[in-house]
């Protein structure tokens, strides 16, 4: 009994399923017209999820650059950027804190903390070869340790050894922005450079890395040691303690615990609020979330009223439908039809003029995100399957909430009368 | 069935469109339900034919009390005892002539290969088999009818209700279709026809004439 009765309903539900697809083809610009709401709706939608996964995937990317294993000791903090008076009574940090950091990490086994390597930078740098000049060069002397808080290989050369390190030697690691802005022709490993009247050798070249948010390049940097770069540049520079992790997914005990440590360093007694900050690369992406946020909020709005609009309309061509259709549903009934396989009929109608308008929403969305991508390769957009599902689901929804009010009309008519009607 | 009623409210008055009706149909039966428009015959028909349920009174189908039973098994009944025959044909005009035949058959949960089977035969016994998939715009009245009759035929059912069969039909055309039903009553069928042509009558073997919602006689001929 059960099964026949799934057995009828699964032939009924394929003969609806024809019976409509015979009805949209009968009625094209109609049912055009009508999904012409959803279609809209949906293109919005996942326009929306498509510039937010774009956002989200530039970042990544981006975020993957700085290592996701390393956090930041710095003057100042990265999430609430912009408020420079809060931080700019605090007192510099020191490039010997490293040291004194890795001591404390040393003498405990079970620290969340790896290494500590201190660097000094400013983005105010030049460099020259011969004629040529480079300006707004992102300059950093750090120790030999860094390429361990660091991502990106050499493509040339190698990195500067400790005894380099130690005795400031001068000598410089390039990005290739640096190789190739001033080395165009020829070969950079080997040759010496001009940074401020000081002459270094280019000891290794690091593999392009693209850019950082799309502002900031690591392409773009001079690495030096850190006592060569005190002589070039001074001591009263900006000054960031990098700090390896252990576990990525211990990264808050990580941060708690070097709390702890520069607290102790800094000597900062307990309840006064600490003079630096920890940064992590977390805190970029909330910077970006009242982006995506209004993004979401205006894709929404936008989606909701054309799907509103359009679920109205297909409302209205349903119980068009119903009426025209009336001695059909009639005929269907005196047939054997039941209440629900006129429903179902009429819902699936609906349910897949929606569907269509989900369909072609989506290729607009694709073909748009397409051109985009080979117009403007920068700009963020990415598509995901995550997105065809939504927005075939929301049409579907979309369907079922508009066909129901005349697909229960339909089932509720009565045989003899819908017969007779003319 | 007995004491059939079926009223209707119409503003203040009730219409008795059937008064008090005893009827009984015996299997083989075939049977011409005639009268004047107004006479209750399309009311009768519609309780015969479970597309409507009666005011008062009984209507047992094979034993089975009609008036009392839901919707759904309105529709069952229906689909397995009755096919119908209408005046104005009602083919769905997107579908073949299988597809139209078949119908029934998707209701009552037939598998697909024995669905075409059995509509193909139903469409040969009508002598439409080399029609099979011609859409009802290719075919002239009295094809359209005897495509509705197939339809009519395919699940077995008890009583073939025909209404007005030969209405929009011209008069040879309707003498095949009437020969049709002759053939389908000889072979064991129970058919009941509404008609208002005395002609159409005279193929049955008994006529019943309706009045004002009574019966004005039943006579066997």
């Amino acid at each position: 009994m059960m099964k026949q009765t799934f057995r009828q309903f699964r032939y009924e539900t394929t003969e609806s399923f024809k019976m409509a697809f015979f009805q949209i083809k009968a009625n094209k610009i109609r049912s055009f017209l009508t999904a012409l709401g959803v279609i809209i709706g949906i293109v919005a939608i996942t326009m929306m999820g498509t510039a937010i996964n774009g956002i989200d995937r530039g970042f990544d990317k981006s975020l993957a650059m700085l290592g996701y294993d390393v956090i930041y000791v710095q003057k100042s903090s990265w999430s609430t950027m912009g408020q420079w008076w809060r931080y700019r009574n605090r007192p510099d940090l020191k490039t010997e804190y490293a040291d004194q950091l890795n001591r404390i990490i040393a003498d405990n086994p079970r620290s969340e903390l790896s290494i500590a390597v201190p660097q000094m930078s400013t983005y105010q740098a030049s460099a020259k070869y011969r004629e040529r000049n480079l300006e707004q060069v992102f300059s950093l002397g750090t120790t030999n340790n860094y390429l361990q808080t660091a991502s990106g290989n050499l493509s040339a050369g190698r990195f500067f050894t400790p005894g380099e390190s130690a005795s400031s030697a001068m000598v410089c690691v390039i990005g290739d922005d640096i190789a190739v802005g001033l080395f165009p022709d020829e070969p950079a490993l080997g040759k010496s450079i001009q940074i401020k009247n000081h002459n270094f050798r280019i000891i290794g070249i690091f593999r392009k890395q693209g850019k950082f948010l799309g502002l900031f390049s690591f392409d773009n940097q001079i690495i030096m040691p850190l006592g060569a770069f005190e002589r070039v540049y001074g001591k009263n520079m900006f000054i960031t303690m990098r700090v390896k992790i252990k576990h990525q997914e211990h990264i808050e005990e990580a941060k708690e615990e070097l709390l702890g440590m520069m607290r102790r360093i800094r000597r900062i007694p307990p309840g006064r609020e600490e003079d630096f900050s920890i940064n992590e690369q977390k805190a970029f992406k909330s910077q970006l979330d009242p982006i995506k946020n209004g993004i979401a909020i205006a894709g929404i709005f936008i989606t909701g009223m054309s799907l509103f609009v359009g679920a109205i309309g297909i409302m209205n061509i349903t119980f068009v439908s119903v009426k025209e259709r009336t001695k059909e549903i009639g005929l269907r009934k005196a047939l054997g039809a039941r209440r629900q396989t006129i429903l179902l009929q009429f819902l699936i109608e609906s349910v897949m003029i929606c569907l269509i308008g989900g369909v072609i929403g989506l290729a607009i969305t694709l073909i748009t995100t397409f051109a985009i991508e080979i117009i403007v390769p920068d700009f963020p957009v990415q598509f995901s399957p995550d997105l065809v599902f939504a927005s075939l689901a929301v049409s579907v929804i979309t369907g079922i909430i508009s066909g129901l009010a005349p697909a229960v009309t339909a089932s509720k008519l009565d045989p003899a009368d819908s017969l007779r009607y003319e | 069935m007995q004491s059939l009623c079926k009223f209707y409210e119409m503003g203040d008055q009730i219409v008795r469109a059937l008064d008090s009706i005893n009827l009984v149909f015996r299997l083989n039966d075939y049977t011409a339900i005639m009268g004047p428009s107004g006479s209750g015959k399309s009311t009768l028909m519609n309780i015969i034919g479970c597309l409507d349920t009666p005011t008062s009174g009984i209507y047992e189908l094979n034993g089975q009390n009609v008036a009392e039973v839901d919707d759904d098994e309105l529709a069952r009944i229906r689909n397995k005892e009755i096919g119908f025959v209408f005046q104005t044909f009602n083919l769905l005009p997107r579908l073949n002539c299988l597809r139209n035949v078949e119908l029934p058959l998707i209701y009552a949960g037939v598998e697909p290969e024995e669905r075409e089977q059995r509509a193909a035969e139903a469409l040969v016994k009508v002598g439409l088999g080399d029609r099979i998939t011609h859409k009802p715009s290719e075919l002239s009245g009295g094809q359209i009818q005897r495509v509705a009759i197939a339809r009519a035929l395919i699940n077995k059912p008890s009583i073939i209700l025909a209404d007005e069969p030969t209405g929009n039909l011209d008069t040879a055309t309707s003498h095949d279709i009437m020969d049709i039903f002759g053939a389908l009553s000889d072979a064991g069928n129970t058919i009941i026809l509404i008609t208002h042509e005395e002609d159409i009558a005279t193929y049955t073997r008994r006529v019943i004439r309706l009045r004002d919602g009574k019966i004005e006689s039943d006579t066997m001929q």
